[in-house]
């Protein structure tokens, strides 16, 4: 098919591309390899994890006085890892603040009105650990002194009590290895019957009673475990099933060979703990301290999402973009926006120019995609449609004063922030939260988006400008599921030099003469033969 | 049965697609490397088509007058006063938009316009400075011209009557590649336009005579308003008319669509130019342009 054509135009610029093209792969591929034959990455680096996201929300009254309310934030460590974190203040001011081994949060406010809410959300991706404690260990002869004061009797944790004195050598805690030790007591604190106290129960109610929640239980065990010579502590946290839920939850540490080793007596975890418990405290603290008579509420709302891993440190410096992002301090749903929009601008280069979806503009489809995997698709959707409906109402207004492209570009403007602030309003009245995020969508396609299609309208009349927003909304679809693919995510995260097969893939498209979907209905007359 | 029936559709379909040439295949085969970009604005704008065009020695409409800016208003008002039968347009409007047709005076300062109605020198103001400030060129700076109205052609007239119909040639390095005959119809509003509503009429080269004519993307054999039979229509002026065509295509632009009318005293007159066009023309065709490239090129 035209060969004379391709000869005499494309002679010169079709070796020319496909060396550039080449030379993108071949540089992609060879990044790929150092990463995973030299450096060592794997599949199970890359695999995505279960991020959880915990909201913590508490309602309050005023006093006429000032009104304090400290709770705690959870840190990183081996084990979790905060992604994100975000307080919220209404008529409050906050701060936070390192205590001993504690994150507190700290909101103080005078002449507070009633029904104040504050909340906080965590980001956070946790690894189970699981500990194995050397069967030959014995106690030291002795501890540093930051870890021997975890031997020490507290008010709620009677060390010193016969009775702890007695129960250690009765279940044999008394002698043996650490192992021996902490196995006599775990089972003794398991066997204790479970009882959903509510408020604070000390080691030895717990041990008289026979019963006792998880705080019992594990001040128990606490007590008995520092009676037995081993250093232990509270912790405090709160189990992460998906949904909403009040209670929290505590388990315990002891320091075995250096390290703090975690048990739940409570819900039977040895020496180990499973994905889903996040450490909000260390130490017998109250989650929630405040000021009296303020009606305090509070709940914890938890979901989950897959996300794609952090790359193996393995990975040196720049080729490591996740490790750039966290030394910077940069979010990661901004590293996941810049990686995923070339793609994201692909899919509507195939859309245009393969399939032949009419839309405004190439970058537009794509950029509000990104924007729609903060706020979701669904509220981002609604917040854009909403705009555009606006715009529509408002262009039978404003056609018949004719006038000039900037000033009604600007009432327009006027008009999307308007249109943006009155959401927020609404979801306010109706009290629905999620609403309120459609107003996040960022203003700036949005109004890009507004101008687009009231051009459009004048220049392409109203069933044209229909066609192409119905295409634009279409490719933004086609954008959203693409970016928002976690495999795509996955992969880009852990091979950004992928980025280079995209843009190899875009040279030839720009140079793909074939017939576009479209015009296979366009030129059905043409294609197929009509049956008489 | 049916799996071999559409086994040959498509493989018939693989064929013939070979021959239709699409956006992509239009923009890298033929204007990327015919038509240079800083050429097009031979053709996206009229005046400069008919500068070009003039010093070609290609004849174009007699133009009347030019307002460049809203200083030059008045002059060009100054010029048609006592003129009649002329037309007010946009230099670089698309699709017909911002023609003002204008007919016989009938007292100072008034004329009637096509298609019914009386205009007034101050309406003929205010739509020259809608031109100029760009109403019809998406808002940017636009000249307004006025040119002669052209009287069409007996045959063209029998056609239809309010409005002028054209040809679109198409033309390779000066072969003409494909022709065709637009009329208007009620519905296109005395506009030719193909997706405005006209008549698409595919002319064979060889004998200047209609072959086909399709109305809203169907085959029809007479005009859907009066009833005239549009294949077999003898084109006048015919050779002419290629020759026009092959003497505007010597503007700088290889790949070329030329918008041709015919008047009632003969005379073949460049409308305007396109640097873009060859798609519709082939449903209009029932012919890919791809046989006719290959003839050309090869």
């Amino acid at each position: 098919m035209l060969s004379v054509l391709k000869l005499k135009g494309l002679w010169k610029r079709i070796p020319r591309l496909s060396a550039i093209a080449g030379a993108l792969v071949l540089v992609a591929v060879c990044i790929v390899g150092l990463k995973v034959w030299v450096w060592g990455l794997s599949l199970a680096d890359v695999l995505p994890r279960t991020q959880y996201s915990v909201r913590l929300s508490m309602r309050l009254d005023g006093n006429d006085d000032s009104v304090v309310v400290r709770s705690f934030l959870p840190m990183s460590d081996a084990r979790q890892q905060i992604r994100d974190e975000q307080v919220a203040d209404a008529s409050l001011s906050h701060a936070v603040v390192t205590e001993g081994m504690n994150r507190k949060v700290i909101w103080t406010g005078r002449h507070v009105p009633d029904g104040v809410l504050l909340s906080t959300r965590v980001d956070v991706v946790v690894q189970p650990i699981r500990y194995e404690i050397d069967p030959g260990l014995h106690l030291p002869a002795s501890y540093p002194l930051s870890i021997a004061r975890y031997l020490k009797p507290a008010p709620y944790i009677q060390v010193d009590s016969p009775e702890i004195e007695e129960e250690v050598r009765r279940i044999g805690a008394d002698h043996g290895t650490i192992l021996e030790r902490l196995g006599a007591i775990y089972a003794r604190t398991s066997a204790l019957t479970a009882r959903p106290f509510k408020g604070t129960t000390d080691a030895l109610t717990a041990l008289r009673l026979g019963e006792a929640s998880c705080n019992g239980k594990s001040r128990l065990f606490v007590a008995l475990a520092r009676q037995a010579g081993i250093p232990t502590r509270l912790v405090g946290g709160l189990v992460m099933n998906p949904g909403t839920t009040r209670t929290t939850h505590q388990w315990v540490e002891s320091y075995v060979g250096g390290h703090w080793v975690p048990f739940d007596p409570t819900n039977g975890y040895f020496a180990r703990l499973p994905e889903h418990y996040l450490e909000l405290y260390t130490g017998d603290e109250v989650l929630f301290t405040h000021t009296r008579d303020i009606n305090f509420e509070y709940q914890f709302w938890v979901s989950t999402e897959l996300v794609p891993a952090q790359v193996a440190s393995a990975v040196p410096g720049a080729f490591n973009l996740w490790g750039v992002f966290e030394r910077s301090g940069l979010p990661f749903s901004l590293l996941r926006t810049l990686l995923t929009l070339p793609v994201g601008a692909l899919v509507v280069v195939l859309c245009r120019n393969v399939v032949g979806v009419p839309t405004w503009g190439t970058f537009l489809p794509a950029l509000l995609a990104a924007a729609m995997a903060e706020t979701g698709l669904f509220w981002g959707l609604l917040s854009w449609i909403t705009v555009i409906a606006v715009v529509g109402l408002l262009r039978s207004t404003l056609q018949d004063l004719n006038l000039l492209h900037a000033p009604l570009l600007a009432i327009l403007l006027a008009f999307v922030a308007a249109t943006l602030l009155g959401m927020a309003v609404v979801a306010d009245f109706v009290g629905n939260a999620q609403l309120s995020r459609a107003t996040i969508f960022p203003i700036a396609v949005t109004a890009i988006s507004a101008e687009r299609f009231y051009m459009s309208i004048s220049d392409d009349g109203m069933p044209d400008a229909l066609k192409r927003l119905a295409g634009t909304t279409a490719v933004i679809l086609a954008c959203y599921l693409v970016m928002n693919s976690l495999a795509v995510q996955m992969l880009l995260v852990a091979f950004p030099e992928v980025l280079l097969g995209v843009v190899a893939l875009e040279l030839y498209l720009g140079r793909w003469v074939g017939i576009r979907l479209s015009e296979y209905f366009r030129f059905r007359g043409l294609l197929v033969e009509e049956t008489p | 049965m049916k799996l071999n029936r559409w086994r040959s559709v498509w493989r018939d379909l693989l064929v013939r697609r070979q021959n239709v040439v699409g956006i992509n295949r239009r923009n890298v085969e033929l204007i990327y490397p015919f038509n240079e970009r800083r050429h097009f604005a031979i053709a996206d704008d009229k005046l400069v088509a008919k500068e070009v065009l003039t010093r070609l020695g290609v004849p174009v409409p007699r133009l009347l007058g030019v307002a460049n800016g809203l200083h030059e208003v008045g002059g060009l008002l100054a010029r048609i006063e006592g003129e009649e039968h002329f037309v007010v347009k946009p230099a670089q409007s698309s699709g017909g938009q911002g023609l003002l047709v204008v007919g016989e005076q009938v007292a100072p300062g008034v004329w009637i316009k096509a298609g019914g109605g009386r205009v007034t020198l101050a309406q003929i103001r205010q739509h020259v400075a809608n031109i100029v400030f760009g109403a019809f060129s998406k808002d940017r700076p636009d000249r307004a011209y006025v040119e002669e109205r052209i009287q069409a052609h007996p045959v063209y007239q029998r056609l239809w009557q309010d409005g002028l119909s054209d040809l679109r040639i198409i033309t390779l390095r000066g072969t003409p590649l494909m022709a065709m005959l637009r009329v208007p119809t009620a519905a296109s509003g005395g506009v030719a336009n193909l997706h405005q509503g006209g008549i698409g009429l595919a002319i064979d080269i060889e004998t200047g005579r209609t072959v086909r004519a399709s109305f809203r993307g169907r085959p029809i054999e007479r005009h859907p308003d009066n009833g005239e039979r549009l294949i077999g229509v003898e084109q006048p002026e015919w050779d002419k008319v290629l020759d026009t065509a092959r003497r505007a295509s010597r503007v700088p632009l290889a790949y070329l669509g030329t918008d041709i009318v015919v008047d009632r005293d003969g005379r073949t007159l460049v409308l305007e130019l396109n640097a873009r066009p060859g798609l519709e023309i082939q449903n209009v065709n029932g012919q890919g342009l791809g046989t006719r490239l290959m003839e050309v090129l090869g």
